[in-house]
């Protein structure tokens, strides 16, 4: 028996032998990054929009800006040298900002909403508390090219203003804000706003309000074109980003013509049929070729207004042009939209910088969707994981695939081998 | 009037016993020398391993034995500085031999209850696979009555029919966020059971040599009104209806050739070669009870190729109540690249193994072995979900087992 002990003993020393050697989990390389060429990613700034800013469901909260797309670029960034990227974050007690829409309920499969009321950040009506500390991301909901070198911008735009001192509130632009601020490496992606303010507007221009302005190309090439100038003095790399299609995003292709015209049918026992729409050339029946907007009130549809009956439902009373983008605004649109993107393009080219084409990006999701590790991701309302329930701003999920699309750019333009988001960490719209 | 109709679209859940699953721990002898010796041991095993030299026992036996098959996967998604491991779980295959009949004779019979296919992966709720699975156990549970005939001194056949008592049970996210944020699940669980066969000739030549054949057929193993159970949102409760599901797991089958030879008087080299049907796992397809227009039955390509492998083992008989082994093999897998998936992140793999059997007594024996086998990392991705990234696999099984004599 004292032989037995004695191989036991040896055979237990193997197996334990092996067990340390291998411990239990198998080892795998690991992902060697690195800053590629020529860039320093010590100082990061995000200079943007809604976008930028981590804006989702029709408002800026504390959730939202922590999942914004530069937010986790900034993440992947520490592992090539990046440095701390502070954002105007709201207070945990604050942290429904300027409050935001959550879905209440689905009923017959249609979407009721609710605003969310508590906890938010407001000092005053209209006057967001202020942010006094550190800041890398400059994202600004509605920023725009054109207003971005307007002093006064910081009076009209909350978002703004909370960045501001009180002196510079009225006095500062936004150009001037962040061009004075010290950086290594920049994201830009501001434009959208030149489009989509008048877009949102039903393509007209509102008088007095400068954010429903259609920014033209002269405008923009100027406001661009100086703005990335600034920012890559001293040989200064980035990445900047595309201005996508108006009708890559819900808010504009949700609520439909023939949607419209569905309800109309069943809702008026089959007296009306169309909807009418004013143009350019005078009111006409919509098409599905005209778009109308997520924030069309369709209780209006049919009543009287103006002392006119029907409204929407007659030649004589046709819808505002406020409410619909017809074809040839969708045409007008588009084409700006490409001749912006042609300028970004050039300006990013002749600086040497990284460029995200969320344009092709955005339409690749519209046409054929992405599928990413079992999550389908479309430009659908709600269900298509990539947009808020505002329809055009980004979901968590979106915006991990978006800080993706610009990692992809920078790895590619600069040799780097910055790792990825994983997308799969990060949620769609939330269900009640 | 916004209608807007929701329509989540649910990937079909993938569930096998896959190779990774196959984990041959039916003999403790066998596992010491990496799962050959079909034609050098004539014991109650024999069952499982080569129904043609059960005749050739002289007395009877009943062995018991069983596994803590450990086994540990990582993952590390394409472009991702993370690295994901599988909790640590301990599987358990069993197996019961025992052979009736008379001393000496033409004739024995024999029953044999073992675990040919099983497993337990679990990727847990936080990777990026988790839309694929969060867990799986599995277990397939044959149970084999045997019969054997010695037609001359030298040759004996055997066959067996097999009942199969297949047990699964698995879960993965679902891409629906809750309230708070946290992703839906689904989780499926079900019994089924399959029949099948064993069959196999044994052969000496006069100068010790032995030649072994045996074929284990396929068992189709049929999951029917399995559970389906979805944590969603209430919102989508109406989407994903609580239900019943049927289900196919084609359980392959498998042709096996083994040889062993006498090198000295105390030393046996056995080898064995197994070709094992994978092909007949071309997909997978999920029959749901109550279909909505989000859970619809399911059809999900595998594409298996037939696999082989080949081992080897050395038996060294140091004295009478000792005897030492050691094996080494390699594993083909059946999984080609694109259909790799987190259930079983198939590769090719090698084995080494140790074991001894011990005498205690006439009566009483004991055998221990430890095999460990290493699956080679595999860069993939995944046809269906587009998951892509490495996997790399560490399976430790030591085992025991206890036979009585008589």
């Amino acid at each position: 028996m004292k032989r037995f002990n004695n191989t036991i003993k040896v055979y237990l020393g193997i197996i334990s032998l092996s067990l340390t050697a291998y411990s239990c989990a198998p080892e795998i390389d690991s992902y060697e990054s690195s800053a590629g060429s020529d860039v320093d990613f010590s100082t990061y700034i995000a200079i943007g929009n809604s976008l930028t800013a981590g804006f989702a469901d029709g408002g800026l909260y504390l959730e939202g800006q922590q999942v914004a797309f530069p937010n986790l670029i900034a993440e992947q960034l520490k592992n090539v040298g990046g440095g701390n990227f502070n954002s105007p974050f709201f207070s945990e007690e604050q942290r429904n900002g300027s409050g935001y829409l959550q879905l209440k309920s689905l009923t017959d499969g249609q979407p009721v909403m609710e605003q969310i009321t508590s906890n938010l950040a407001y000092r005053e009506a209209g006057k967001l508390t202020k942010y006094t500390g550190e800041i890398q991301n400059y994202g600004v909901p509605g920023m725009r090219v054109d207003l971005a070198y307007v002093p006064q911008f910081g009076g009209l735009n909350m978002y703004f203003e909370r960045l501001l001192s009180d002196a510079e509130v009225n006095a500062k632009s936004y150009f001037d804000f962040v061009t004075t601020r010290d950086h290594s490496f920049f994201s830009f992606w501001l434009g959208n706003n030149d489009i989509l303010g008048y877009a949102m507007n039903g393509a007209y221009e509102t008088v007095g309000d400068a954010t429903t302005t259609f920014t033209s190309v002269t405008t923009f090439t100027n406001g661009y074109g100086g703005f990335i100038n600034k920012l890559t003095e001293n040989e200064k790399k980035g990445v900047v980003a595309t201005i996508p299609d108006v009708t890559a995003i819900p808010f504009f292709t949700t609520v439909t013509t023939d949607r419209l015209k569905a309800g109309v049918e069943a809702s008026t026992g089959g007296a009306f049929k169309e909807i009418y729409i004013s143009t350019a050339s005078g009111p006409r029946i919509a098409t599905a070729e005209d778009l109308f907007t997520l924030s069309f009130p369709t209780d209006t549809l049919g009543k009287t207004s103006n002392g006119i009956q029907y409204y929407g439902l007659t030649p004589l009373n046709p819808l505002h042009d406020r409410f619909v983008i017809d074809k040839d605004e969708v045409v007008e649109i588009a084409g700006r939209v490409n001749a912006f993107n042609t300028v970004i393009k050039q300006v990013a080219e002749s600086k040497q910088l990284a460029i995200a084409d969320a344009h092709a990006y955005l339409n690749k999701v519209k046409t054929t969707g992405v599928s990413y590790n079992g999550i389908n991701v479309s430009a659908a309302f709600i269900q298509g994981n990539a947009f808020s329930l505002d329809g055009i701003h980004l979901t968590p999920i979106g915006n991990a695939l978006i800080a993706n699309l610009f990692i992809d750019a920078i790895n590619t333009k600069y040799n780097a081998r910055v790792p990825k988001v994983d997308v799969t960490k990060y949620r769609g719209v939330k269900y009640p | 009037m916004k209608k807007l109709l929701l329509s989540l679209l649910l990937a079909s859940p993938s569930l096998l016993f896959a190779q990774g699953s196959q984990v041959n721990t039916q003999s403790q002898k066998a596992v010491g020398m990496a799962g050959a010796g079909s034609a050098l041991f004539i014991d109650e095993a024999s069952i499982f391993y080569s129904p043609g030299a059960l005749s050739k026992m002289d007395g009877n036996g009943i062995s018991v034995g069983a596994s803590a098959v450990m086994y540990r996967s990582a993952f590390r998604e394409y472009n991702s500085t993370e690295i994901h491991d599988t909790k640590f779980k301990i599987t358990p295959p069993f197996s019961v031999f025992a052979t009736f009949g008379p001393k000496n004779s033409w004739w024995k019979a024999g029953i044999g209850v073992y675990t040919p296919f099983g497993g337990s992966v679990d990727w847990g709720t936080d990777w990026p696979g988790k839309y694929e699975l969060n867990h799986l156990q599995m277990r397939a549970i044959y149970i084999q009555p045997t019969l054997s005939f010695k037609l001359t001194e030298n040759f004996g056949i055997g066959g067996g029919f097999v009942y199969n008592v297949g047990l699964v049970d698995l879960s993965r996210s679902l891409p629906v966020s809750m309230a708070d944020g946290s992703s839906g699940q689904a989780n499926l669980s079900g019994t089924g059971t399959g029949t099948g066969y064993n069959i196999g000739i044994h052969y000496h030549l006069e100068n010790n040599v032995a030649l072994s054949l045996s074929y284990r057929s396929k068992v189709i193993t049929k999951l029917k009104d399995g559970d389906a159970e979805f944590s969603v949102p209430s919102s989508l409760a109406a989407s994903f209806p609580n239900t019943t599901f049927n289900a196919e797991l084609p359980l392959p089958a498998s042709f096996n050739f083994g040889i062993s030879f006498p090198a000295s008087t105390k030393v046996d080299i056995a080898a064995d070669a197994t070709f094992i049907g994978y092909d007949i796992y071309k997909s997978l397809d999920f029959d749901y009870a109550d279909n909505t227009p989000v859970l619809q039955d399911t059809h999900q390509e595998k594409k298996y190729e037939n696999a082989f492998s080949g081992k080897v083992g050395i038996n060294y008989r140091t004295c009478e109540d000792l005897t030492l082994r050691a094996g080494v093999g390699y594993v083909f897998s059946p999984v080609r690249g694109p259909y790799v998936s987190p259930e079983t992140p198939d590769n090719n793999r090698v084995m080494a193994s140790a074991g001894f059997t011990y005498l205690l007594s006439d009566k009483w024996d004991l055998t221990a072995a430890y095999v460990f086998q290493q699956m080679q990392a595999r860069t993939v991705t995944n046809k269906a979900s587009g998951l892509s990234g490495t996997y790399k696999t560490n399976i430790h099984a030591p085992g025991i087992s206890l036979t009585y004599k008589w």
